[in-house]
């Protein structure tokens, strides 16, 4: 295998795993169902294409992808809040087939030909894979840093609320409507600046690289791997992003086996692989105990200290 | 020209609608959405074209291929949907992505085994036009109307006329206080999926027939298409499903034939249903939400 | 006795139904207030309909002679409403001390600056403790709450109710589905509270248990106020026996 080669599967990887952690704001941490996050991803991409091929700077074409995919997802938040779970399901399916519809027929989105971009060049430097998969890596970092910051926030501790009881959160305070909006539109932000990343990295986009098929691949990297975790998107994401590879010589079959895969781990794995729940992710976390023994919480101090001193049981 | 226009979306209606009805049937009972279901739309109609080659009765081809699907979606709702559902803190993204699994198999499958052509259904009604005064009938039109009215019909009277009928709608009112009555729930679940899968089993044959051709491909467009249908139609209600279909089927026909939008068909219910619901959020015929 | 909160005239209609139609009341500070009536009577519908649940469709809220109805519910937590549900709400997937720390964040949810303060301060864990400790969660503070049983969620309600330290506190049906034992467990809490002088409003199934803990119940039928008193009078008062009692057995 050549180094080339390599590096285009992990800045494909790369870029996918970003990917799923943007849907996994909103559907993972917010508990709204998302299923058309390839719309976002593609609205990015073409913002921050159609900047590049008028001359626009590189990172400032991805910072605007960002924007306008977010204030999209600002306005589709503003929207969902009126509906139910399963509406917002539909209304998101049905806004990727729009937008994909719109990418495949406007002009500026270069109809069914779609866009060709050029290779962005860095401080002297055209970008290659391995420049798109180490600065991709660089922001996977960022974004994992600042996710594991909000889980230690009451802003994650309002999204954890809402995403296992929207009643019980109004009454602790939380403006549910307000934080689901927030969640929307920091997801598809993210989706969108993704999306930049990878319109420049292929070269060429069309409306098929933003079909619902591809949210259906996103969300099955979140559910494979565990959603509402970060390790599992990130795990999801490597791992259907390397099976391609993988069955390269059944190439025939591809399809089949991602979808049996699919079905299997939903039917019996429905957190995940890498799920707080998964015998898988519980296995690992015993072996490791065993070399780095668990930091007692103080909810653990409480109990202990309660149960030592023979609570009522 | 117009009333030719008329009866076309009467008929693509009418197979939307009874598309959708499987979907409208199993969110009554189950409140999954069955992506699914367009799967058995595809497999029908590959059924029906292997009976209908092999018997040569047209009759046989929808009776056997409907039972033949309604019983495997029995077997998906026992098998796969209800455990799923039956685990404590399911996401509702779940059950869809299941669906949606099912789905692409049911497409790969038919692929694998069928082949990545089309298949024509060749069926010869005897004539080839019917005219009523200066109106042309299409036979397979007068096929769809027919058989989309009887086998309506046939599910008005299951649901309104027989016992059974009454566990589904008990059932679909509130599941926990329909068992609590003593309401048999998995056969109101089992009846979903059988009049469901049925129901699109003979619509995949009534579109194999209509346009003479059927492409592993055939569910693609009426599995999310179908969605959009049964939310416009208020998620679960029957009637509402029926009449969001005509909706559909008219709007796609005369939008296309009279104006042009830079939007192609298939996506026009998904901007149909995005304006419907910032206007009327609980769908066509919903019911508010009690709280 | 000073008025904490005053409700005149409250209507709430769903369509055709009139849930509650036409409803007063007044809660004093610590003072202990029971509201009871037959099934279907509009008990939480007047609980969401003052909680900012539902928007009354008529009448006025006032606390502390402000007038609030009609807030959302978020916003009336925050002006220090706190309530507890019939059918309990746990956050399932967090701990129970998780869950006691999420309420006690009341004030902090403001939007997008909440990503800037940390959830577990020392301060908020201290009081977070306590509060555990008071209400008798301490054994089970660190399992899921999907993993307690029905007794402890009842308490978790109460416990997530106290440390957003309201100024009033209304608990729907504390005791629904509990056995005696818990029940015991549950009133003591309640007495607990009384003794604080905290303003407390009680819905309840549990005759025996309402009359002896209010010091004022309220009888509601069909949306309306039929009786006001103490608990000595509501219980001789024939309006409320033919209403609500029936035949006179108290379980």
């Amino acid at each position: 295998m050549s180094s080339a080669y390599v590096f285009s599967i992990l800045a494909t990887a790369a870029i996918f795993t970003l990917l799923a952690l943007s849907l996994n704001i909103i559907t993972g941490y917010a508990g709204q169902a998302m299923m058309g996050i390839a719309a976002f991803f593609g609205t990015g991409a073409y913002t921050a294409a159609i900047i590049t091929t008028h001359g626009g700077n590189f990172f400032l074409a991805l910072l605007a992808g960002m924007v306008v995919s977010g204030i999209f997802g600002a306005v589709l938040g503003v929207i969902s809040l009126r509906l139910q779970a399963d509406f917002l399901a539909i209304t998101t399916i049905g806004i990727n087939f729009v937008m994909a519809a719109l990418f495949n027929s406007l002009k500026i989105t270069g109809g069914t030909l779609g866009l060709t971009t050029s290779k962005p060049v860095v401080f002297g430097i055209r970008m290659t894979n391995m420049h798109f998969f180490i600065f991709t890596t660089i922001l996977i970092v960022i974004v994992c840093l600042l996710i594991t910051k909000m889980r230690h926030s009451w802003f994650g501790m309002a999204l954890a609320s809402i995403e296992n009881d929207p009643g019980a959160a109004r009454s602790f305070g939380i403006n549910v409507s307000k934080y689901q909006i927030l969640a929307f539109t920091i997801g598809t932000a993210l989706a969108g600046l993704t999306g930049g990343l990878y319109a420049h990295r292929m070269g060429f986009i069309s409306a098929s690289d933003f079909a619902f098929v591809v949210s259906i691949q996103i969300v099955s990297m979140c559910v494979i791997g565990g959603l509402g975790t970060l390790r599992g998107p990130i795990f999801g994401a490597v791992l259907l992003s390397a099976l391609p590879e993988v069955l390269r010589f059944a190439d025939n079959y591809r399809e089949l086996v991602y979808a049996v895969l699919l079905v299997i781990m939903v039917r019996f794995m429905p957190g995940g692989l890498l799920g707080d729940d998964s015998p898988v992710w519980k296995f690992l976390v015993k072996i490791w105990r065993k070399f780095v023994p668990r930091k007692k919480t103080r909810a653990d101090l409480i109990a202990e200290q309660a149960i030592a001193e023979g609570g009522q049981a | 020209m117009f009333t030719q226009q008329l009866m076309n979306a009467l008929a693509i209606g009418s197979v939307y609608a009874l598309t959708a009805m499987g979907a409208t049937l199993i969110y009554g009972i189950l409140g999954i959405l069955d992506i699914a279901n367009a799967g058995a739309y595809l497999i029908g109609a590959y059924l029906g074209w292997y009976i209908y080659y092999a018997t040569g009765s047209i009759v046989l081809a929808f009776v056997l291929s409907m039972v033949a699907v309604g019983v495997l979606g029995i077997l998906i709702q026992k098998f796969i949907y209800s455990p799923i559902l039956a685990k404590p803190n399911t996401l509702s993204i779940i059950p869809l992505v299941a669906a949606v699994g099912l789905f692409t198999m049911s497409s790969d499958l038919v692929r694998l085994i069928c082949g990545p052509y089309s298949l024509s259904y060749n069926f010869d009604f005897g004539v080839t036009s019917i005219r009523i005064g200066s109106v042309v009938l299409v036979p397979a039109w007068i096929l769809i109307f027919a058989l989309t009215a009887v086998l309506l019909l046939i599910l008005w009277f299951i649901l309104n006329k027989t016992k059974l009928g009454l566990a589904w709608r008990a059932t679909a009112n509130d599941t926990e206080i329909a068992k609590v009555c003593g309401v048999n729930t998995s056969n109101a679940m089992a009846l979903s999926y059988i009049l469901g899968y049925g129901f699109a089993a003979a619509a995949g044959i009534m579109v194999g027939i209509l346009y003479n051709s059927i492409t592993p491909a055939l569910g693609e467009v009426p599995s999310y298409k179908m969605l959009a249908i049964i939310v416009l139609g208020g998620l679960g209600n029957p009637l509402g499903t029926v009449l969001a279909g005509l909706i559909i089927g008219f709007t796609e026909v005369f939008l296309s034939a009279y104006t042009s939008i830079p939007i192609p068909k298939d996506a026009i219910a998904f901007v149909v249903l995005i304006i419907m619901l910032l206007v009327k959020p609980e769908g066509l015929l919903g019911q508010k939400n009690k709280v | 006795m000073e008025e904490l909160m005053r409700v005149e005239g409250l209507k709430m209609y769903f369509g055709g139904l009139k849930a509650i139609d036409g409803f007063d009341l007044t809660i004093n500070k610590g003072e202990t207030l029971g509201i009871i009536g037959p099934n279907g009577a509009g008990k939480t519908t007047l609980f969401n309909a003052i909680c900012g649940v539902y928007k009354p469709t008529d009448g006025k809220v006032f606390l502390e002679g402000k007038e609030v109805q009609g807030t959302p519910a978020h916003e009336m937590a925050k002006m220090g409403i706190a309530r507890t549900f019939q059918i309990s709400k746990p956050l399932r997937g967090l701990t129970i001390f998780d869950n006691v720390v999420a309420a006690a964040g009341v004030q902090e949810y403001t939007g997008i600056g909440s990503y800037f303060h940390k959830s577990h301060t020392k301060e908020v864990e201290d009081k977070a403790e306590a509060i555990i400790k008071e209400t008798g969660l301490a054994e089970v503070a660190n399992k899921k709450a999907s993993d307690v049983s029905l007794g402890y969620l009842r308490r978790l309600e109460i416990a997530r109710v106290l440390v957003t330290e309201p100024k009033l506190i209304m608990l729907d049906e504390p005791c629904a589905g509990l056995s005696n034992f818990a029940i015991n467990e549950i009133t003591e809490l309640i007495f607990k509270l009384k003794e604080q002088k905290r303003s407390i409003v009680l819905i309840e199934h549990n005759l025996p248990l309402t009359m002896r803990v209010c010091d004022r119940i309220t009888v509601l039928s069909y949306g309306k106020k039929i009786c006001e008193g103490t608990p000595e009078y509501v219980k001789n008062d024939e309006q409320v026996i033919e209403a609500y009692l029936g035949k006179e057995d108290e379980d």
